[in-house]
């Protein structure tokens, strides 16, 4: 992963980095395509030197037409030019587009794969802190305005520099008035472009940040909308909706205004030299002064001459908008990575691994970032062939502690030993290849159940998925879908209930056949009594030839585990087997008898 | 579902209706400003000839009228222009923000029936970019397709009278720039340009994917292959998109080159004219400039007919979803309630779709005002779906809800449903703060009514803990809220919508037995002196919160006995 100087804060993250750091980050990045668009720019300048042509050829014909009387088919060489030249000037225009274009898509697709990498290096505990709405909307739109400004605002600003400048030079030995009146006004544009443009960029920024709201108001009350009908408050957010469109209008309209208003001081000084320009030939050649085919020349590239730099202004919001996305795509680049190892170091954990391992934490600590204990002091041996429950109250650190064992973070303090080696040392892909985890929020992705359920492994076969759905009870499920195993599953699993979706979940799990390490977090959570005791009974008979690491806030579920450690407030309180616990008096009995009454 | 072409486009031009002044002033605005920059050139091109021809001929000539003439028209055009530009985007965006609220408004009687097989990536793609790019149909569409037809048809007629040989040129290259190569370029790009927008959706759909479901694709070591197919379907996009703009790219040199030739006809057409006399040698620069101008006006229309199909595809899925026809019809008129409404259900039957089981199989439930009922059985028992039905969110395909003696169906959903107080196991919180929260059950709330409910819901610690109390900004899906937590805010919010039906929808799952137990006394405050139905697949530790129990079993009712009866036979077995 590339960074570029210092690592970003979450909120910075949100917030995204300075106008400047920002428009430094895209310098970087154009620095990828410089050598395309430069050729983007020459075929533009060859462009323009074919136009001179053209006009001088055009010129020509009409001067030795209408003032020499020369019969036009005596002017055949002229014509075929003139033909000539357009056929080039077509191949001259799609290659210069073809050319800004192609490298600005590459770029922006390498940097949308770099930054969801990047995003994805924030691990699952920074990831939380991002709102996903914005994320996406970041990768997809903000995206979109880089490829915009790269693949049409630069090119033409090369244009805006070169193509005037090769104009003026043939400006000149036909008409020196007419090019001091175009070299005079030139300069005034893109002098009131900056003034004008650096007023517009504030505005530019708070309209990408109503753009980022908009789109994060809209997917949250998509979400929320059978709340908000229960809650018969659906009108209402319509028309917060209507207010932040209408506040999305409004800034959209400032810097379009702007925009505007800089095209519009363009337009007014390109066409008032224009008018100038045909004005001073005209009278020129009623007194004599200037020969037609020089006046008809310097005519037909005065528009031309400003052409660019209108078009220029033209795009200027382009301009503005990838700075804005910029300073949210450069804090994602920025983004500090949660695993901090380099490759090299690690080493492959014992593999293939036959024999459950013996996992032991010492004195483990972790700390949130924002809210919740996380863990202080933690020392538990998760026994090889055996259950260790961990119990305790919401937020008393039984998630993250199995988040720790998945490596999704390290800790702080103290170490997780895996066999005697520190987890921190083990390549975490491989380390998590022997793990079977049944999270607490199962996250369900785009495709059938079958895809959902292969995610965990791919080349399981049918008797596999088979043996996996009836353990779990997936079977049952799937019997009640007429579509069975290719049932399309949506984003939060709808069409299935929570139930259904916990059973998905462990059967995930449970197709790890080969995993020697059980990581469960509530694996009977949404079932009923029944469903649960069969889980329990698949977890008990796994137990024999793996380490089974199970959450629980259901004390049922934790009476058939070999041991019991208690979490309050991200400290281990008391471990030992269920029955010793019960009758010692203290934290687990106490949740014992709570359950009970 | 298909709608065929020209009704989508009827559809967009009925939606853009009330706009329709804001959008005709930008239309003759524009076309002030492209008549005006075509009158520029000609009058120009005139000019200069007619004073070199004075010139070299000793001739007199009034040059006031023409050099007055080309002012104006360089005034008309930079302000028309301007005037064009501030008034088609702003007429533009008014249209967008509208269509997007008349859009949310048509999806809320949608929910959840008919909304429930759209991920919400994709119904949000489709609100935000298909949108976005009907944005496109009036500011790239309609006004350069009307403005170009205008100012050709002005051109044309001037061609007309100065020399009608040079019209069928003009006329020629105008339709084959203007229309055929638009039209040949359009059915060329249609298969890129309309996958795209569905590939653009799926693509939301997978970085969502990627971001959302990241722990899992960790722990199965999923991550590469996932970002392999995400960068797959980019590659495929952005493939399409090159397709797409080389296509545009070529179309516009095209239109380039169809200007150079009917130049060159124009010019050989009118040289021999002025050869024999027939044409005045200004005229014949006049026109030469008139149709290069005349291609200016030409050269958009093929660009944003690329975008064309994009556009109407677009069109058609956001009508398409407006146009899905919800589950019920609301009644004009919904009758008062009784003050405690009795719900009986009567032979339901309900099912979700065809090709799966029976959800509500025949049930008979009654529950007088005031009962205390608690719904058991096995997930898929059918318990949510008494829930759904209830709330007037599912139909039933027989049998009758009666709500206060009154079936649902004849009650307006709304007012149905403010009597009916739901606390779900999921609660959804959204990016409001906490009062904005509490307040969208009871926006009339004041303070002393928010305070006693937030008290009876025992949340008055967890807003002693927020930075900025009632005022704090909960995080996207509550991230800074803990489960217990959330579902004190429903509690509270429960109480403050104060109605006579309180549903309890497994309101403790999830929750560790702690917190739990904490919640019962605040549940119990809010189901007090109310019609309660707990639904729940086990009955452990809220027995106390009701007086009888309904089992349920595929369906069915089972049995309906006293919670005691019920707490003994579950001993027993």
């Amino acid at each position: 992963m590339r960074s570029t100087g210092s690592d970003a804060t979450p909120e910075q993250l949100r917030a995204g980095t300075s106008a400047a750091d920002a428009a430094a980050w895209l310098r970087g990045e154009i620095r990828r395509v410089r050598e395309p668009l430069l050729r983007a720019t020459l075929l533009s300048g060859l462009l323009a030197l074919a136009l001179v042509a053209q006009a001088w050829l055009l010129s020509g014909i009409l001067a030795a037409a209408l003032f020499a009387h020369e019969p036009p088919a005596r002017l055949w060489p002229q014509w075929l030019g003139l033909l000539l030249l357009a056929v080039l000037r077509f191949g001259l225009n799609v290659a210069a587009r073809h050319t800004a274009f192609g490298a600005a898509q590459r770029l922006t697709g390498s940097l949308r794969a770099r930054l969801l990498r990047g995003a994805q290096g924030l691990g699952p505990y920074g990831l939380r802190a991002q709102a996903s709405g914005d994320l996406i909307t970041r990768l997809v739109d903000g995206m979109d305005a880089v490829l915009a400004y790269l693949a049409r605002y630069l090119p033409q600003l090369g244009n805006a520099v070169l193509v005037p400048l090769l104009l003026a030079i043939f400006v000149f030995p036909a008409d020196w008035v007419s090019g001091l009146i175009l070299l005079a006004t030139a300069p005034l544009i893109p002098l009131f472009m900056v003034l004008v443009g650096r007023a517009a960029g504030g505005a530019s920024e708070r309209r990408y940040a109503q753009l980022t709201r908009l789109g994060a108001v809209f997917i949250e009350a998509l979400g929320g909308l059978v709340t908000l009908r229960q809650l018969g408050a659906a009108e209402r957010f319509a028309r917060r909706l209507d207010g932040e469109s209408e506040q999305y209008r409004a800034l959209t309209m400032q810097v379009l205004r702007v925009a505007f208003l800089s095209a519009l001081v363009l337009e007014f000084f390109a066409t008032v030299s224009i008018a100038l320009v045909a004005v001073l030939i005209g009278f020129r050649l009623l007194w004599g002064d200037m020969h037609f085919r020089a006046g008809l020349f310097v005519l037909l590239l005065a528009p031309e001459f400003y052409l660019p730099l209108r078009a220029l202004g033209g795009l200027r919001h382009t301009r503005m908008d990838a700075v804005a996305a910029a300073q949210h795509l450069s804090a994602l680049d920025a983004a500090p990575s949660a695993d901090r190892r380099s490759l090299a170091s690690l080493v492959p954990p014992p593999a293939p691994r036959e024999v459950p391992p013996e996992i032991r934490l010492e004195h483990v600590g972790y700390a949130h970032a924002g809210r919740g204990a996380g863990l202080r002091d933690c020392s538990l041996v998760l026994h090889a062939r055996r259950v260790t429950a961990l119990v305790g109250a919401t937020g008393a650190g039984k998630s993250t502690l199995l988040n720790l064992l998945l490596g999704f973070a390290a800790p702080d303090s103290g170490r997780i030993c895996v066999d005697g080696r520190d987890l921190a040392a083990l390549d975490p892909a491989q380390w998590r290849a022997g793990v079977a985890w049944v999270p607490q929020q199962a996250h369900v992705f785009e495709g059938t159940v079958r895809d959902n359920l292969l995610l965990a492994a791919p080349h399981a076969d049918a008797a596999a998925l088979r043996r996996a759905a009836d353990a779990s009870g997936l079977t049952a499920v799937l019997a009640r879908h007429a579509r069975g195993w290719e049932t399309p599953l949506g984003e939060r699993g709808s069409g299935l209930s929570g139930g259904e979706l916990q059973r998905l979940t462990l059967a995930r799990a449970l197709l790890r056949e080969e995993a020697r390490v059980w990581l469960l977090d509530e694996p009977t959570a949404h079932l009923d009594a029944a469903s649960a005791r069969t889980v329990e009974t698949v977890i008990r008979a796994a137990a024999a030839t793996r380490t089974v690491v199970l959450v629980a806030h259901r004390l049922s579920a934790v009476r058939s585990a070999d041991w019991v450690a208690v979490l309050h407030h991200g400290r281990l309180i008391e471990q030992g087997t269920p029955l010793e616990l019960a009758e010692a008096g203290g934290a687990y009995a106490a949740l014992l008898e709570a359950e009970q009454s | 579902m298909n709608l065929p072409l020209p009704p989508a486009l009827r559809r967009l031009m009925a939606v853009l209706y009330p706009n329709r002044l804001w959008l005709a002033a930008g239309a003759a605005l524009a076309l002030l400003a492209a008549l005006a920059a075509i009158g520029l050139m000609a009058v120009s091109g005139w000019f200069i000839s007619a004073m070199a021809l004075a010139g070299a001929s000793g001739a007199a000539i009034n040059y006031y009228t023409p050099a007055a003439a080309i002012r104006a028209f360089a005034i008309l055009r930079s302000g028309g222009r301007y005037g064009e530009r501030v008034v088609t985007h702003d007429a533009t965006l008014r249209g967008l923000a509208g269509l997007r609220s008349w859009l949310f408004r048509r999806l809320i009687p949608l929910a959840p029936v008919r909304l429930s097989a759209l991920r919400s990536a994709d119904l949000f793609a489709r609100l935000r970019a298909d949108i976005d790019a009907l944005e496109h149909f009036y500011l790239a569409v309609l006004v350069p397709a009307a403005v170009a037809l205008v100012s050709v048809a002005a051109g044309l007629l001037l061609c007309l009278i100065v020399l009608p040989a040079a019209a069928p040129a003009l006329l020629l290259g105008a339709l084959s720039a203007g229309v055929l190569l638009p039209a040949w370029m359009q059915r060329r790009a249609a298969a890129d340009a309309g996958q795209a927008v569905l590939e653009a959706a799926e693509l939301r759909g997978m970085l969502l994917d990627a971001i959302r479901g990241h722990a899992e694709l960790l722990a199965w070591g999923g991550v590469a292959a996932h970002s392999a197919h995400v960068d797959a379907l980019a590659a495929r996009l952005d493939a399409r998109r090159t397709r797409v703009d080389l296509l545009q790219g070529v179309t516009g040199g095209l239109v380039g080159l169809l200007a150079q030739l009917t130049l060159l006809g124009v010019l050989a057409l009118g040289l021999t004219a002025v050869h024999g006399g027939s044409l005045a040698p200004p005229l014949l620069v006049m026109l030469s400039l008139l149709t290069l101008a005349s291609f200016e006006v030409i050269a958009p229309l093929s660009e944003a007919l690329a975008q064309w199909r994009g556009t109407l595809a677009s069109a058609r899925r956001v009508f398409e979803l407006a146009d899905a026809s919800p589950a019920f019809v609301e009644p004009d008129m919904s009758p008062a309630l009784p003050p405690a409404p009795a719900v009986v259900f009567e032979n339901a039957r309900l099912r979700y779709t065809e090709d799966v089981p029976w959800a509500l199989d025949g049930v008979d439930l009654s529950l007088a005002p005031g009962a205390r009922v608690a719904v058991v059985g096995p997930s898929g028992a059918g318990k949510s779906s008494l829930l759904a039905a209830l709330l007037k969110f599912y139909p039933l395909q027989s049998g009758r809800v009666w709500f206060g003696g009154r079936p649902v169906e004849a009650l307006q959903g709304d007012a149905l449903r403010r009597h009916v107080a739901v606390i779900a196991q999921e609660t959804v919180l959204f990016n409001l703060s906490l009062l904005d929260n509490l307040l969208l059950a009871a926006p009339e709330a004041d303070a002393g009514r928010i305070e006693r409910a937030v008290r009876l819901a025992q949340l008055e610690p967890f807003v002693a803990s927020l930075p900025e109390g009632y005022d704090t900004v909960l995080g996207e899906a509550g991230a800074r809220v803990s489960g217990g937590e959330a579902r004190r805010i429903a509690i509270a919010r429960a109480l403050l919508q104060d109605a006579p039906v309180l549903v309890l929808d497994e309101p403790t799952e999830g929750l560790d037995t702690r917190t739990a137990r904490d919640l019962y006394a605040a549940l119990d405050a809010a189901a007090r002196n109310r019609t309660l139905l707990l639904i729940t697949h086990r009955l452990s530790g809220l027995a106390q919160l009701v007086d009888e129990v309904v089992v349920m079993d595929a369906g069915r009712v089972v049995e309906r006995l006293p919670v005691k009866d019920y707490l003994a036979y579950e001993r027993i077995a």
